[in-house]
């Protein structure tokens, strides 16, 4: 009965960097041991791993990184639950556990020619940041793009260097803090709130969204209020999950499995779904 | 023609099974459950359908899916070991049906489980026709009275068994000593004393996400889980790991039950935090989510859930309600 592999054994993947993002998120750069799998391996920014610490459990996580680099992975981690807080416990050269990438990622490729807003809050940023990387690879497919980003306060902002970087690249980067420090420049308050403030076309363009729940509900309210139709959005889920192949049921709403069939949904799909409620 | 088994020879054929196979039949257990259990000789229990579907056998409550091996530099990964073969005896037709409705879940939908997969394989299905039917069961309403996903099926006759023959592999199972040939035809399982109209029913219950039932049938409620442990295709499982010596560890998994709040909790949120969105959830997920992916509906009519519930909250009557043949 073994001539099948079994879907749900981990690899094996070492730690090769640790960075510190904000006092409770890091990101850990990764590389399988096995050198052919990480040759292999590929994915669509919005994608997400299994990860195994093992001894504490599995927990899905999305990659940070840019699809364009082959040699190792990044995962930015936060520090919420007994398994990722085993994780920041690692350290360089430790061994962890690898499966996937899992789940529906990002649409980049039916976005062509399209101006495209990236909007994220907290640690949603992650799986953001590989699609604009992505995006900002291959600057001359699509249109403008736009990020926004929110969070709560100027230390807890992540991955401050690429967003210093980008306005240079010709990308418009809108930052807004929940409680700002006397020191900070940028937006402060919700950044659900900077949505009215900034100038997007609404003609020619696709929202990507990924952060906290309400922050999405909200936002996908404000867009559709600016014109944005359901087809435009496509919004980042998180749930429990326990497998990453459709199997366990902890990720079902409504009869959808945000691990197979997401965890990007478009605007359409979300309006059939009951998953707003916390 | 087709093969005949008399009941006299029916312990007989188990014991001859039980040479090659671990034959699993239909026992009363010592608190007076009715379950299915490895036979070791007790008396078989084939009056009534039983209280436990054989479920377990495919999904066992707890099982080891690897072992993680601590070697001086990263881990040694071990997958479970294969099993020997096995026969269970006595499945009636809707638990039959429940079996071919995780087949779609675990072997067909976006890639396949391999622990049940070698279950499934290794396994083979010995149906039994029901003599009279259980107080809360409605298969004939779910379309699984006809039995299906078996292979054998055996038909109570006056003093005999007419055996229904369902797949290619059923010879392994055949032994001339016990079988004999008959003119008998099959016949057919008993008509349910419940009844749901399950034409459109998918979609009416999407329709009706606000509706006050979902409210005033958990405000009963009492989350205790029992009707998703009892339901022979409730499948969602829990994957934990655990420390064993030496700092290798082991990773398990375990039923869980989407009636406790620890099912959709994640840092800081529980996603359905109310005993109405999870109540609703299950009986949405039998009737209505399911069939939008798989085309038949999660539910095959058993009437467990009804007999188990303490609350006496009825997956029937809820659907009813929504159509409008009984007031909230």
């Amino acid at each position: 009965m073994h001539e099948f592999e079994s879907p749900l054994k981990p690899e094996t993947a070492e730690i090769l960097g640790i960075k510190q993002e904000t006092p409770n998120i890091k990101t850990f750069k990764v590389r399988f041991i096995d050198k052919k799998r990480q040759k292999k391996f590929f994915f669509i920014p919005g994608k997400f791993m299994m990860v195994s610490i093992f001894g504490f459990g599995e927990m899905p996580i999305s990659i940070s990184s840019s699809p364009y680099k082959t040699d190792s992975l990044e995962l930015t981690v936060n520090a919420v639950g007994n398994i990722s807080r085993a994780m920041h416990r690692l350290k360089k050269n430790d061994i962890i556990g690898l499966r996937g990438p899992f789940g529906k990622g990002y649409p980049l490729q039916t976005l062509r020619k399209k101006n495209i807003v990236f909007f994220s809050g907290g640690c949603g940023f992650a799986s953001l940041r590989s699609a604009v990387l992505a995006a900002n690879a291959k600057k001359q497919m699509f249109g403008k793009l736009f990020v926004f980003h929110g969070c709560k306060s100027p230390q807890e902002l992540l991955f401050e260097k690429d967003i210093k970087k980008w306005p240079s690249h010709g990308i418009e980067t809108f930052v807004s803090v929940d409680n700002p420090s006397p020191q900070w420049k940028g937006y402060s308050g919700y950044i659900t709130d900077v949505i009215d403030k900034a100038e997007i076309p609404v003609e020619n363009t696709a929202v990507l969204l990924c952060g906290p729940e309400p922050m999405v509900n909200i936002a996908l309210k404000k867009f559709r209020k600016k014109g944005f139709s359901n087809g435009q959005m496509f919004a980042s889920l998180e749930r429990l999950m326990h497998c990453g192949i459709g199997k366990c049921g902890h990720c079902n709403i409504a009869g959808k499995y945000v691990c197979v069939q997401g965890p990007v949904f478009s605007g359409k799909e979300l309006e059939k779904m009951d998953w707003g409620e916390i | 023609m087709g093969y005949f088994l008399r009941k006299k020879n029916l312990v007989p054929y188990l014991e001859y099974l039980k040479k090659e196979f671990d034959v699993i039949v239909p026992v009363q257990n010592s608190r007076n459950a009715t379950v299915f259990e490895p036979w070791k000789g007790q008396e078989l229990f084939i009056e009534k359908r039983t209280i436990f579907s054989p479920k377990k056998f495919f999904l066992p409550n707890l099982e080891r899916e690897f072992l993680f091996e601590k070697k001086e530099k990263g881990y040694k990964i071990h997958e479970t070991i294969k099993h020997k073969p096995r026969v269970i005896f006595g499945i009636r037709s809707c638990d039959l049906h429940a079996i071919g409705t995780l087949d779609k879940l675990f072997l067909e939908f976006y890639g396949y489980d391999l622990l049940y997969r070698n279950k499934r394989n290794t396994t083979f299905t010995i149906g039994l026709s029901c003599a009279e039917a259980a107080e809360t069961c409605f298969c004939g309403s779910m379309n699984t009275h006809i039995p299906d996903f078996f292979d054998l099926f055996f038909w109570e006759k006056k003093d005999g068994y007419f055996v229904e023959i369902g797949s290619a592999r059923w010879e392994k199972l055949l032994h001339k000593k016990f079988f004999e040939s008959t003119s008998e035809k099959k016949g057919s399982n008993p008509k349910c004393p419940v009844s749901l109209d399950t034409k459109n029913i998918d979609s009416l219950l999407m329709k009706n996400f606000g509706h006050v039932v979902w409210e005033k049938e958990a405000e009963k409620c009492l989350s205790c889980s029992s009707c998703t442990q009892i339901c022979p295709t409730c499948y969602c499982f829990l994957v934990l790991d655990n420390f064993l010596k030496n700092g290798d560890s082991e990773r398990y998994r375990e039923w869980d039950s989407c009636q406790l709040q620890r099912f959709s909790k994640i840092h800081g949120a529980i996603f359905r935090k109310t005993r109405k969105s999870r109540l609703r959830q299950f009986v949405m997920h039998k009737l209505s989510y399911f069939k939008e992916d798989h085309g038949i509906h999660l539910c095959v009519g058993c009437g467990r859930c009804i007999k188990a519930c303490p609350a006496k909250i009825s997956l029937v009557d809820i659907a009813k309600t929504i159509q409008g043949e009984k007031n909230a």
